[in-house]
C-alpha cells in the first residue's frame, strides 16, 4: 500500500476475542462477524486497490445498539469504522486492521413519507434509489442521483455530499438535507434539524454532511423531495476540438441557462462506450456534450432551440435532439455505463474527481493529454461540464509490475493541476485515503488544523474512521494550544475612530 | 470604545491576536445594520471590517463572485444585476424592519444568513457560499471550501459560518455562487383565505410540478399598515395568498395557468407580472407590513422557522393568544409574528407552542432590557447546546469575537 495507516494498537488485537465477546452482548445473533471468510465481502469499497480486513465487523440495527457499540468502542480505546453500501470511490469505508467495521447495511427502513412538508425520513442504509421509488406514485423525487444509485445508501450519500448529473440545477446532497440522528463516538445520541427548512443556531447538519464518517454514525435522515419535472429532453453535440465544446458550456451558462445536466466526455470516452451500449455516438468528434433541459414542455422546448442556437454559433459538427424518452435515455445510456465501458478496454482503471472552473478546461485536457505521454497510461475523460467537475479514467493494468503506480502518479498529477488551474481535489468522491496525502496542495497546515479542531468537537479521542482525510493527525489537547503573541499587548498602528 | 478599521486580513489578525493576549473581546461589525439582533455583548473594542470592500474577482460564466468581506452589499448587488445576475437566496434587507439606515456588506449578510422567500426553492445563505477566508479566535487566517460550485475536499467550514453572527471567526474573503436572474416573475393571488386554508393552497402548489419559487400568505392584519409600492394588490384589504413563478416568460406564464387551475377549489386567482410582482416580494422579503415606522414599529417581532404543513396552526394559535399579527412566507415553514409589547415579548409562550410544533423561533427585533430577559436564538436540548459549544470554542476557545452575542447571559 502506497498509503500509510494509522498503526495497529497491539494491546487492543491482543484482546480480540473478548471485544468481540462485549459486541455479541450488545448485538445478539448474526450481527457481529469475526470470521474471515465472512469478513472479506468488507475487506475493500468501490477503491478496490486498496483491501485490509476489519478486525471484527458489526451490523446492528438500532440506534440503541449504535450508541451501545460506539460507547463500548469510546470506553476500550478502540477505532471505528462507518460503512454504508461501500461504494466510495475514495476508501473512506477502508476497514483498519484493529478497527471494528460498523455496517449500517441494516437500516432499511424508511420510517415516513410527508408529502405535505416534502420531506422523507429514512433509515440510513436505505439506497438512494429506493428514495425516489417510494415516493414516486405520487409524481416526487429525491434529486441527487449518483451513478450508483442503485446500490449507494442514502448515508453513505451524506457522509460524502455525493453529487450527480442532475446537481448542477438541483444542488448536492447537502442542498436536498434537512436533518438528521446521529451518534457521536461516546454514544451519545442527538438529533439535528428535522422538516423545517433549516436549523437553529450553527448550521450542523451543513458540516455533518461531507464529513466522511469522521464526525458521527447517521442513523435517520430527513430529506427533502421534489416534484418530478413535466418534461426532459436532451441534446447530443459533438465538437471537432474540445475547446469549442468548452465555449459551448460557458456561452449556454453565460446565456442564463441552467440544464438539468449537461455532460462532456472525449474522444476515449466516446470510442468506449460507443462500443459498449452503441448509442449512436459520432465516432469522428473529439467532444461529445450530451444537454438536458427539464421542466414545463413549453420551456423545454424554447431551451432545446436556445441550446442548439448556441451550440451551432459555436462550431458543432453534430446536433441530434432527442423526440421521444427512449431516444433522450439511449443518449445517455453511453455516459451513464461509461465507467463500465472503459472497464471493458483496460483490465483496470482509476476514476479522478477533480473541479476545475468551467473556462479551464481546455487547458486541463491539454494537461491530462501530456500526463498521459509522460507516463505512458491512457485516459478517457468524462466530465460534468455544467459544474466543472472532471472525471478522469486512468487505465492501467494492476498485473503489470509498476503500473498501479505510476497510475497513481499520473493521478495525482491530474489533481495537482487541478488545484494550480484555481479548482479543488475532490468534486464528489471524498477524500477518503485516496486523496488525504494530497490534501496540502490545496490547504495550509493552520486550514487544515482548524478543519480537525472541529473533528476534536465531536470526537475528541480520533477513534471515528482515523486515518481518513487528514494527512497527519494531531492530537486534540496540541491542536486546542493558544498561542499568545507575546509583546503585542497593545492593539497595533491600525486606524482608529 | 475603541473602533479598530482594519484594512487587510493581516490586520485582523492582529487585532485579534491583541484582543486575546489582552483578553478584550471584539465586537465585529459590517457596517453594523443589524447591531440591534442578539444580546448585548461584553465586548470593548470594535473591529469593524468595512474598509474591507474590494471585489475581487467576477466571473459572471462560471457563476460566481469573489468578494472582501466589508464590500457593500449595494455595490455587488448593482455589479451582478449588471450581468442579470442575483443572489439566489434573496436576502432580506433587515433595515425597514429594524428601523436603521440601508446599509449593509456582505460579510454580515452571510453572518446574519436570513435568506428570503426564494429560499424554499434556491436554498439559503449557506447553500450560496462556496469558500471563505477567515481570522479565527486563534488569531490566524485560515481558508475554507474553494471557488468552484462543486467541491468536497475537506470539512465545509463554510456552512458553519454562515449565520454565525460573527461568533466564530473574521471572515476577510468570501466566494459566492451568483446565478442567472429570471426572464420573467409572475404571481397569483388568491383573496380571502383563512390561514388554515391559506396553508392547503401553499402546499398544493408547493406539491405540484410547476416549480413554485415564493409562497406567502398575508393575513388582513397585515394590510393595517399602508404599504407603499403595493398598490392596486392591497385591494381592500382582504387577506391575500400568493404564489410565485419565475422563468422563461412562455414558461412562467404556462405555470401560472397551470397552477391556476390546480388552485381553482381555493378560488379564482388574479395574476400580477414583473414589477409590480417583485414590489410585492420585496414587501413579503422584508416585512414590511411589520417595518419600524408602520402602526406596529413598538412590537417585538418573532422570527419563527418550523414544518411548512404546520405553518398556520401555530400561527393563528399564536395570535389568537397574544393578540398579535403574523405573516407567513415560505409556504407555512417562515412565521413573522409582531406581538403586542410585554416585557417578555411573549417569549414563553412563543418559545412552548413553536417547540411543540417541531420548529424554533428568533426574536429578531426587540428593546434591548426585553432582550436581557429573554434568549433572543432559540435554546436548544442540552446535547445539542453543548456539541455547538463544542464547535464555537474549537475556533474561538477564548470567546474573542461577539462574546455573549447568541447566548444570554453569556457576556457577564
Ligand atoms: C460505479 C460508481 C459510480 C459512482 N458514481 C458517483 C456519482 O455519480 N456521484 C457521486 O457523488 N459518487 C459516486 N460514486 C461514489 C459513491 O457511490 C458515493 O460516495 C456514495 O455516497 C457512497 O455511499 P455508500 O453507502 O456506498 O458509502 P460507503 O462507501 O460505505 O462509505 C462512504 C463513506 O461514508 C461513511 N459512511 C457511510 N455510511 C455512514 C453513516 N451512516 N454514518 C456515518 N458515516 C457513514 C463511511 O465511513 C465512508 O467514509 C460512485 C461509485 C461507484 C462505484
Ligand atoms: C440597496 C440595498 C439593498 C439591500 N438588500 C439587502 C439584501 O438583499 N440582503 C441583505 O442581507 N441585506 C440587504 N441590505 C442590507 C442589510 O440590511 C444588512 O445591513 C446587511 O446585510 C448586513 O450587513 P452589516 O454589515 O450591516 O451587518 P452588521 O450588523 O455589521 O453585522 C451582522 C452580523 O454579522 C457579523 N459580521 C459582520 N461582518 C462580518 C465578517 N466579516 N465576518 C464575520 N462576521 C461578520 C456581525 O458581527 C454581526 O453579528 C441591503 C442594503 C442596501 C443598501
Amino acid at each position: 500500500m502506497a498509503i500509510m495507516m494509522p498503526a495497529s494498537d497491539q494491546a487492543v488485537l491482543a484482546r480480540r476475542a473478548e471485544i468481540v465477546a462485549a459486541l455479541r452482548a450488545i448485538v445478539p445473533g448474526e450481527g457481529v462477524i469475526d470470521s474471515a471468510a465472512e469478513m472479506r465481502a468488507y475487506e475493500s469499497d468501490g477503491l478496490t486497490a486498496y483491501r485490509q480486513p476489519p478486525m471484527v465487523v458489526v451490523l446492528p440495527d438500532t440506534t440503541e445498539q449504535v450508541s451501545l457499540v460506539l460507547k463500548y468502542c469510546a470506553g476500550q480505546g478502540i477505532k471505528v469504522v462507518p460503512r454504508g453500501s461501500g461504494t466510495s470511490l475514495s476508501g473512506g469505508a477502508l476497514p483498519l486492521e484493529d478497527g471494528v467495521l460498523l455496517g449500517l447495511g441494516k437500516f432499511k427502513r424508511i420510517r415516513e413519507i410527508d408529502f405535505d412538508n416534502r420531506a422523507v425520513v429514512t433509515e440510513p442504509g436505505v439506497t438512494n434509489l429506493a428514495i425516489s421509488q417510494a415516493v414516486a406514485h405520487a409524481g416526487f423525487y429525491y434529486a441527487p442521483d449518483p451513478s450508483s444509485q442503485i446500490a449507494c445508501s442514502i448515508g453513505g450519500n451524506v457522509a460524502e455530499n455525493s453529487g450527480g448529473v442532475h446537481c448542477l440545477k438541483y444542488g448536492m446532497t447537502t442542498n436536498n438535507v434537512l436533518g438528521c440522528e446521529i451518534v457521536l463516538m461516546s454514544g451519545e445520541i442527538l438529533r439535528i434539524g428535522g422538516k423545517s427548512a433549516e436549523n437553529s443556531g450553527y448550521d450542523l447538519m451543513g458540516v455533518i454532511t461531507g464529513s466522511e464518517g469522521l464526525l458521527g454514525v447517521i442513523t435517520e435522515i430527513t430529506v427533502r423531495i421534489l416534484q418530478k419535472p413535466e418534461t426532459a429532453r436532451a441534446l447530443m453535440v459533438g465538437f471537432a476540438q474540445v475547446e469549442a465544446a468548452g465555449e459551448c458550456v460557458a456561452r449556454i451558462i453565460g446565456a442564463g441557462i441552467i440544464p438539468g445536466g449537461m455532460e462532456m466526455m472525449d474522444k476515449p470516452a466516446i470510442h468506449a462506450a460507443e462500443a459498449f451500449v452503441h448509442a449512436g455516438y459520432p465516432l469522428d468528434v473529439e467532444a461529445l456534450l450530451i444537454i438536458e433541459l427539464d421542466g414545463p414542455k413549453i420551456e423545454v422546448d424554447e431551451l432545446i432551440t436556445r441550446v442548439e442556437t448556441i451550440a451551432n454559433a459555436c462550431g458543432s459538427t453534430t446536433c441530434q435532439i432527442s423526440t421521444s424518452e427512449a431516444e433522450r435515455n439511449l443518449f445517455w445510456a453511453g455516459r451513464k455505463a461509461a465507467f463500465p465501458a472503459v472497464g471493458r478496454i483496460s483490465p483496470d482503471y482509476l476514476c479522478m474527481d477533480g473541479t476545475i472552473p468551467r473556462g479551464a478546461l481546455p487547458k486541463a485536457l491539454a494537461r491530462i493529454r501530456e500526463l498521459s505521454e509522460k507516463y505512458q497510461l491512457g485516459c478517457a475523460n468524462v466530465f460534468h461540464a455544467g459544474d466543472g467537475n472532471l472525471h478522469p479514467l486512468i487505465l492501467y493494468d494492476a498485473n503489470k509490475p509498476g503500473e498501479i503506480e505510476r497510475a497513481e502518479a499520473f493521478g495525482a498529477d491530474i489533481l495537482r493541476a487541478c488545484v494550480e488551474f484555481g479548482g479543488v481535489l475532490t468534486g464528489e468522491h471524498g477524500v477518503g485515503i485516496e486523496k488525504r496525502d494530497l490534501m496540502p496542495e490545496m490547504f495550509s497546515e493552520i486550514d487544515l488544523n482548524q478543519q480537525q479542531r472541529l473533528k476534536c468537537a465531536f470526537d475528541a479521542q480520533g477513534l471515528l474512521n482515523p486515518g481518513k482525510v487528514f494527512p497527519t493527525l494531531h492530537r486534540c489537547a496540541e491542536l486546542g494550544r493558544m498561542h499568545v503573541h507575546a509583546g503585542k499587548l497593545a492593539f497595533p498602528d491600525i486606524p482608529r475612530f | 470604545m475603541d473602533t479598530l478599521k482594519v484594512r487587510d486580513a493581516k490586520d485582523v489578525e492582529e487585532v485579534v491576536r491583541a484582543a486575546i493576549a489582552n483578553e478584550q473581546p471584539l465586537e465585529i461589525i459590517g457596517h453594523g445594520s443589524k447591531r440591534g439582533i442578539g444580546h448585548a455583548m461584553a465586548t470593548n473594542a470594535v473591529l469593524d471590517v468595512s474598509a474591507l470592500n474590494a471585489i475581487t474577482a467576477y466571473e459572471p460564466n462560471e457563476l460566481i463572485v469573489t468578494l472582501q468581506a466589508g464590500a457593500p452589499l449595494a455595490d455587488v448587488l448593482s455589479l451582478i444585476d449588471a450581468k442579470n445576475q442575483q443572489f439566489a437566496f434573496e436576502p432580506m434587507n433587515t433595515a425597514p424592519l429594524l428601523g436603521t439606515p440601508v446599509s449593509g456588506t456582505i460579510g454580515g449578510m452571510i453572518a446574519a444568513g436570513l435568506a428570503g422567500p426564494r429560499r424554499i426553492k434556491a436554498g439559503g445563505a449557506r447553500d450560496h457560499l462556496l469558500g471563505a477566508h477567515a481570522v479565527s479566535g486563534f488569531g490566524d487566517s485560515f481558508k475554507t471550501g474553494g471557488k468552484v460550485v462543486k467541491n468536497v475536499t475537506g470539512y465545509d467550514l463554510c456552512k458553519l459560518l454562515a449565520g454565525s453572527w460573527g461568533t466564530l471567526s473574521v471572515m476577510t474573503e468570501v466566494t459566492l455562487k451568483v446565478m442567472p436572474k429570471p426572464e420573467a416573475e409572475r404571481t397569483l393571488l388568491l383573496r380571502g383565505l383563512d390561514d388554515a386554508a391559506a396553508n392547503k393552497a401553499m402546499t398544493a402548489a408547493l406539491g405540484s410540478p410547476f416549480d413554485v419559487s415564493g409562497a406567502a400568505h398575508l393575513p388582513t392584519s397585515a394590510f393595517r399598515t399602508r404599504i407603499e409600492g403595493l398598490g392596486d394588490i392591497a385591494g381592500q384589504g382582504e387577506a391575500l395568498t400568493v404564489l410565485r413563478l419565475e422563468g422563461i416568460t412562455a414558461s412562467a406564464a404556462h405555470r401560472a395557468g397551470s397552477l391556476r387551475e390546480l388552485l381553482a377549489p381555493f378560488g379564482t386567482a388574479t395574476l400580477v407580472e414583473d414589477v409590480a410582482s417583485a414590489a410585492l416580494w420585496a414587501t413579503i422579503r422584508d416585512v414590511l407590513p411589520f417595518a419600524a415606522d408602520g402602526a406596529l414599529g413598538a412590537w417585538p417581532v418573532w422570527r419563527i422557522v418550523c414544518p411548512p404543513a404546520s405553518g398556520a396552526a401555530l400561527g393563528t394559535v399564536l395570535a389568537r393568544e397574544t393578540g398579535g399579527d403574523v405573516i407567513y412566507d415560505w409556504g407555512g415553514g417562515l412565521i413573522w409574528a409582531a406581538l403586542p409589547p410585554k416585557p417578555d415579548a411573549h417569549g414563553p409562550a412563543v418559545r412552548e407552542r413553536t417547540n411543540a410544533a417541531g420548529g424554533h423561533a428568533m426574536l429578531i427585533r426587540a428593546a434591548e432590557d426585553i432582550r436581557r430577559t429573554i434568549d433572543v436564538f432559540h435554546p436548544q436540548a442540552p446535547g445539542l447546546a453543548a456539541l455547538s459549544e463544542r464547535v464555537r470554542a474549537s475556533f474561538d476557545p477564548k470567546t474573542i469575537l461577539n462574546r455573549g452575542r447568541l447566548t444570554r447571559g453569556a457576556a457577564a
